[in-house]
């Protein structure tokens, strides 16, 4: 009999880390190879399945960094530390980052889109010398859903960061949508570079429509897609867009392919 | 090879058969249709020749045979999940041309895409061998299968002709063949159907620059009117394979349970929605472009051979709002002409 | 001219008395409100040839032909004798004899129906075939009684509003495992019942006790999951009216029966009549008989040798609900007890 691919395996919950009132990042054990940007299909028996993003990863462990939305997700905020969790995957692609090597790199990203790039933000944050330069755009909607503090704190050292919320006036942070921001980014400095965008449909949108505005070239901006997924592995049908399957050959879409990805 | 057999002796190889195959054709369940004093015609086990309703068409394909619309993928106790067991029991389906074509389909699906294989359709896929039905003469009003291509095949271990008291039956499967030797020999092979009343156009969607103006057609909008999102059309598709996974527990204790899955449609409106609340496609109108787009252009897109759609029918048969997917197929394929048209004027201009 | 005419023997006969002095209105029973259309021709020569060349749709679903002179009366009986004798001798199996002198009563009156579902997408029964069946039990009779027929609890035949009204309704069955829980049902019984279902662990759960048998579910069920029992089932109302004093809405009576039962209750109908009004039948309907004896009696002699189906309810009482167009109406001074 072949490989079960809907099978999960158990998982010991190492830590949770408070982010937000409703946004909990829990490290689990797994010595699973996992590229930035993937998923993972998360579940809890009685409960269900959801994808979740990983949003940091180490020697043995992962990082998912979960809000509270649904059935799945309100359970897992019951675990704790020790306990098991279902997982399978990783899935879908990544990020090129060895295309972004040596290159310099713009992420723009918007509330929990954070998640799915932070994983590559630390990388190039733990390795600079990987890295031309990297400058960073990253949105809230207020004080109390920034995610990531310490993160985004550090990332303010070796990044040319802009932390924005959408209303609130705080210090460290501007005010506006990310896209207000995007003229900011100096392009006409970069020699060679890439685009990363995360965050709501609308939020990419618009920001790749700022960036294009900008002169960036359509094939240098990278969008990763969140859709409803049962599977996670091209069969249940829900994250398809066309001849597309976002479980399979996304989350992660350059422009020039995710502009034809139309709902 | 060709046999002639009385219903009397076919019954007694069915029983035959019945020690290692579970048999499945089209039944009719009386009065259980969707109007009062109407009969439904689904796929179920048969035990006699007598139950095969092989002169009318399927409300429901044969896709549930092998893909239930309801099937336990694990058990799980506090601490573990367990992988659903099946019947040891092979299985023989009496199925039309269309539909053996539509397995085909599912295959590529559940076998094929992504390069990974479902092994809860395999597991049953792996026991099927088809019994062929032929059909009528030009098959039912709302066939489109020679369009579709998918009128003819030779995926079949037996094929079979109803006849008033005999059947003929042509067996390509040698495994069959001792089960008719005493039977009376003929010439026989099943004949395909050939040319349909209902023909349809498939539009040729070449550019994306196109596939966004079929986006904007009015004619999707025609359908947020018509269309009620009921999803009796990818029910019966033999190719619409779609599902939603959900646990549920067991109510007694609520600690053990099961992972299942069920049959899911792009037609309803929280095929696409999110925890949290977000969803696309909105809009009846967009469902069914969306539905139509998968049937006649972008499964070929990505799979290249065939288009998803096989032509049966039955979604057309089985729409309560009289919608015809041959019609809006056509439909398209005028609105594509005009795009492409006008978009030649614009060059030469 | 001059008239002479006995009002009450005419319209015994179905002829009903016009404003036009000597003039009368022929109501033609059409039972269920369908038969053949080759019968349009039939009604156009007597409403051509008798009558003033109109005719009215009834409001009972009678072919209703007015301005038949009084003189016309008997050609216009003779005419119509083999009409009787094909829709209730032929097509009814009414038990009478037909002769020239045309409807023998008035009493049991014209059988209303919708069409049911030799038609109708919602009807659960086949209307036209039960009116003819019920036609051969109460017709003819002295008796009054208006009797509707709808083929869902749409009602659109106002059975509600009927001395006895009879509404099909249908058990619908649950195939768990084809149930896919798109709500569907859920949604459709919101809107058009009684919100009877539920999700429940992606499946959908039942509260039976308030499910009125329409089948919406099964009509918007996706899988062929909700289905028809086969076995057809009936909802008796009693006792609604109009009227100028206390019209009403009839109410349950009952609930689930079978057509065996419903042929058997109205076998009875004449016998409580008669007993009622001491086998003097007077021009009083069916609502205010069970009025007079009171719903205990009714039900007792209504449901005589009737042999009840299992899946069968009973009312207990009857609340009856009165729009009374003078206020305590029926609290009336003791001459008039």
């Amino acid at each position: 009999m072949s490989v079960n691919i809907m099978l999960p395996t158990p998982h010991k919950i190492i830590d949770i880390i408070r982010e937000t009132g409703n946004e909990y990042t829990f490290r689990i054990e797994t010595n699973a190879k996992v590229k930035h940007g993937q998923f993972f299909q998360v579940s809890l028996p009685k409960v269900g399945e959801a994808p979740i993003s990983v949003s940091a990863m180490g020697d043995g462990w992962v990082e998912l960094t979960i809000r509270k939305v649904g059935k799945v997700t309100n359970e897992i905020f019951n675990l704790k530390p020790g306990d098991k969790i279902f997982m399978r995957g990783p899935y879908g692609n990544s990020f090129p980052v060895d295309d972004f090597k040596g290159k310099d790199l713009v992420v723009i990203a918007g509330g929990t889109g954070v998640s799915p790039v932070r994983s590559l933000l630390k990388y190039f944050y733990e390795h600079p010398a990987e890295i031309h330069s990297l400058h960073l755009i990253a949105g809230f909607k207020d004080e109390k859903s920034i995610l990531f503090k310490e993160d985004l704190s550090n990332f303010r050292k070796r990044f040319n960061t802009i932390y924005t919320l959408d209303k609130d006036k705080i210090e460290g942070f501007e005010v506006g949508f990310v896209t207000e921001h995007i003229k900011k980014i100096p392009f006409d400095s970069f020699e060679n570079y890439n685009v990363v965008i995360v965050g709501p449909p609308v939020m990419m949108h618009f920001a790749a429509l700022e960036c294009l505005k900008n002169g960036v070239p359509e094939g240098k901006i990278w969008l990763s897609f969140e859709r409803k997924m049962s599977c996670g592995v091209g069969k249940c049908g829900h994250c398809k867009i066309n001849e597309t399957y976002v479980c399979l050959e996304g989350p992660v879409f350059n422009y020039t392919k995710a502009k034809n990805l139309l709902d | 090879m060709g046999y002639c057999v009385s219903i009397k002796r076919m019954n007694e190889i069915l029983k035959e058969l019945q020690k290692e195959y579970k048999i499945y054709a089209p039944v009719r369940f009386e009065k259980r249709g969707r109007y009062s004093d109407t009969d439904l015609i689904r796929y179920a086990e048969i035990n006699s020749i007598e139950d095969v309703v092989y002169d009318e068409k399927s409300d429901f394909s044969p896709k549930e045979v092998i893909y239930p619309i309801t099937q336990a993928l694990f058990y799980f106790t506090e601490y573990e999940y367990m992988e659903s067991k099946i019947d040891d029991k092979k299985i023989l389906i009496f199925a039309r041309p269309c539909d053996i074509n539509g397995f085909r389909r599912l295959d590529t699906i559940f076998l094929k895409n992504g390069g990974t294989e479902d092994i809860y359709y395999k597991r049953l896929r792996e026991k099927v061998k088809f019994i062929l039905m032929e059909c009528k003469e030009g098959g039912w009003d709302s066939c489109f299968c020679v369009s579709m291509g998918s009128n003819k095949t030779d995926d079949y271990s037996l094929a079979v002709r109803f006849e008033d008291d005999n059947i003929l039956v042509e067996i390509k499967d040698d495994e069959f063949t001792n089960l008719f030797g005493d039977e009376r020999e003929v010439e026989f092979t099943p004949e395909f159907v050939t040319s349909n009343p209902t023909k349809v156009n498939i539009p040729e969607i070449d550019s994306y620059e196109l596939l966004k103006k079929i986006y904007d057609l009015d004619m999707w909008k025609s359908y947020n009117s018509r269309c009620i999102s009921c999803g009796a059309c990818t029910a019966v598709c033999i190719t619409c394979s779609c599902f939603t996974t959900l646990d549920v527990t067991y109510t007694e204790n609520g600690k053990v349970g099961e992972r299942r899955r069920v049959h899911a449609s792009c037609m309803h409106e929280d095929f696409t929605i999110m925890a949290g609340g977000l969803s696309f496609r909105k809009t009846a109108g967009e469902r069914m472009r969306f539905r139509t787009l998968h049937k006649i252009y972008d499964y070929k897109l990505r799979f290249k051979d065939e288009h998803m759609c096989v032509g049966c029918g039955r979604c057309d048969e089985r729409c309560p709002e009289l919608i015809s997917f041959a019609a809006t197929i056509n439909r398209l394929y005028d609105e594509v002409k005009k795009l492409k048209k006008a978009e030649t004027t614009k060059d030469i201009k | 001219m001059s008239y002479d005419i006995d009002i009450k023997k005419v319209r015994r006969n179905c002829y009903r008395q016009s404003k036009v002095r000597g003039e009368f209105m022929l109501q033609i029973r059409v039972p269920g409100g369908v038969i053949d259309a080759k019968y349009l021709s039939f009604f156009q020569h007597i409403a051509e040839t008798w009558g003033n060349g109109e005719f009215h749709l009834g409001v009972r679903q009678t072919i209703s032909i007015p301005g038949i002179k009084y003189e016309y009366i008997d050609e216009v009986n003779k005419y119509i004798r083999p009409y009787i004798e094909e829709i209730e001798v032929n097509l009814c199996g009414v038990d009478m004899v037909v002769d020239d002198n045309g409807y023998p009563t008035i009493g049991a009156r014209n059988i209303m129906a919708c069409i049911g579902n030799r038609h109708c997408i919602k009807a659960n029964i086949d209307t036209t075939d039960l009116a003819r069946k019920i036609e051969k039990v109460i017709f003819p009779s002295d008796y009054h009684i208006k009797l509707n027929i709808s083929g869902c609890p749409n009602d659109c035949a106002k059975a509600h509003v009927s001395d006895i009204g009879i509404i099909g309704i249908t058990k619908t069955e649950y195939d768990y495992d084809r149930c896919i829980g798109c709500k569907k049902c859920v949604e459709a019984c919101a809107h058009h019942a009684t919100r009877v279902l539920s999700v429940e662990k992606g499946k959908i759960v039942k509260d039976s006790c308030c499910c009125v048998g329409c089948g919406e579910c099964v009509l918007v069920c996706p899988t062929g999951a909700w289905t028809r029992n086969p076995k057809k089932f009936y909802r008796i109302l009693i006792g609604g009216r109009t009227g100028k004093q206390t019209p009403r809405m009839g109410k349950i009576f009952l609930n689930w029966v079978t057509e065996d039962v419903v042929l058997g209750v109205l076998k009875n109908w004449e016998i409580f009549s008669a007993y009622v009004m001491n086998n003097k039948p007077e021009y009083i309907h069916g609502g205010h008989l069970i009025d007079r004896v009171g719903y205990n009696k009714f039900k007792e002699m209504i449901l005589k040798d009737v042999k009840l189906n299992p899946e069968a309810m009973v009312a207990e009482r009857v609340l009856w609900a009165e729009t009374e167009y003078r206020s305590n109406f029926n609290v009336k001074p003791v001459t008039q007890r």
